[in-house]
């Protein structure tokens, strides 16, 4: 007698409360989500791989360092690998650098950073990272424009 | 059967005696519960909500005042701006409300905004924390480039524990330690480098020192040996280095200043904020 009882009791909850309840029909798909192991990937995400080679800048200067970095991605860049600590990569700031100012200022903040990267000495209590690693160090700190500087601590992790 | 009979009394003292039966959650002492609760507990956001769900029904002005100060834990200062400046004259929370506006008038670096309430409203009111508001009110000269008030003038208002403190405080505003960039750029020209080193970016400065001298000693090389476009093109590339050691000690300088603005800036909130700007903590929670 106890034992149907809770047969009956058991049955009872297992229609009432079932754990599929709320899951409706959402146009032809079922709302069942099937619990599988997940497609994770390891791989740690770059942007270097996905270059950009449109040219879609407005003025020279910004043309010739597009076609001077597209040349240097094509033939060097995407064969040696992602080899710059610093986020934009140097190329990508000789470029902004260019669009920014102009061809011969990009030019001298181009060498400047290259010489910045040439020091591995303490990068890491001048800069702050960005998520994957690299060191943050915007073309906007260099143009001598002074209400253009956003300081920003080597202690914080750059999101942007 | 005494199974089941022990189970239909649980299952019908589950209902009867269910802890939702007899209390009305929403009346007016139990919000405050809940609101005073969640006060307490940091949730300023829905303890503003309830506070303010009761504030329609039973206003008093220990309600009123924690709501602003609500809004202000979360950094809604616009709302918080509004209530405290809602409290009225009555209120045992008035004086405290205007040190708080002016809290807020700091944290949203508002200062021109903050001096000119001061100035205008607070000393006119307020008949109690006149030393914080002015202490607060010197406090906004060092955030901005307007001309600092005489030294004396300055420390006034601060007890002579801290006035070793503020008067370092002041000593740095007055003559920040900044770095030219004129003078970076010619150290640089005339010693590639130095410029860097004097901005404070030592490694940077010897390696720029190395780059441009090793690419110009080449240079100076394949002309000795007579290869006249190899000597050419490493001259091109050592002028290029030159030149952009000098730009880039200059942008050092400027970077330099804007970090020890930043680092200036940030001491002051950390002091601001150790002295609850200068605002007694209250006892809601105790």
């Amino acid at each position: 007698m106890i034992k149907i009882f809770f047969i009956i009791v058991l049955l009872f909850t297992g229609f009432v409360l079932p754990q599929t309840n709320q899951l409706k029909q959402v146009g032809d798909k079922a709302g069942w989500v099937k619990w599988e192991k997940a497609d994770t990937r390891y791989e740690k995400p770059s942007e270097f791989r996905h270059r950009e080679y449109s040219f879609d800048t407005e003025n020279v200067s910004g043309f010739i360092a597009k076609s001077t970095a597209n040349a240097y991605w094509y033939f060097i860049s995407d064969l040696d690998g992602d080899n710059c600590p610093y986020r934009p990569s140097c190329s990508s700031f000789f470029v902004q650098a260019s669009k920014e100012t102009n061809i011969v200022q990009g030019t001298l903040m181009f060498f400047d950073r290259f010489t910045r990267d040439f020091n591995i000495y303490k990068r890491h209590e001048h800069y702050p990272r960005v998520k994957d690693g690299h060191y943050y160090d915007p073309v906007s700190l260099y143009t001598l424009d002074e209400n253009q500087i956003d300081y920003i601590p080597p202690s914080v992790t750059v999101t942007k | 059967m005494k199974v089941v009979f022990l189970f239909l009394l649980l299952c019908i003292t589950t209902v009867r005696f269910a802890q939702t039966g007899n209390i009305d959650f929403n009346s007016p002492n139990n919000i405050k519960k809940f609101a005073d609760y969640l006060y307490c507990d940091d949730d300023y956001f829905r303890a503003a909500i309830e506070y303010e769900r009761l504030a329609d029904i039973n206003r008093s002005d220990t309600i009123e005042f924690k709501i602003a100060l609500s809004y202000s834990y979360i950094k809604d200062y616009y709302s918080a701006i509004q209530k405290f400046s809602g409290i009225i004259n009555s209120s045992v929370y008035f004086n405290e409300a205007k040190l708080e506006e002016m809290k807020v008038n700091f944290l949203i670096n508002d200062f021109a905004g903050l001096r000119s309430y001061f100035k205008n409203s607070f000393i006119a009111v307020v008949n109690k924390y006149q030393t914080e508001g002015e202490k607060l009110f010197n406090f906004s000269y060092l955030f901005t480039d307007d001309e600092l008030p005489s030294k004396d003038e300055f420390l006034l208002p601060f007890d002579v524990n801290e006035e070793e403190k503020i008067s370092s405080f002041y000593d740095w505003k007055k003559e920040p330690p900044y770095k030219k960039g004129t003078l970076a750029g010619i150290m640089s020209a005339v010693i590639p480098g130095s410029g860097k080193i004097y901005a404070g970016e030592t490694g940077d400065g010897i390696v720029s020192f190395l780059t441009t001298t090793v690419f110009a000693f080449i240079a100076y090389d394949n002309f000795k040996a007579g290869h006249t476009t190899r000597a050419w093109i490493w001259t091109s590339v050592a002028a290029l280095f030159y030149a952009g050691n000098v730009y880039g000690s200059v942008a050092a300088a400027q970077v330099h200043n804007a970090k020890i603005t930043f680092e200036f800036n940030d001491g002051l909130n950390v002091y601001l904020n150790k002295k609850n700007y200068y605002i007694t903590k209250y006892e809601f929670c105790d």
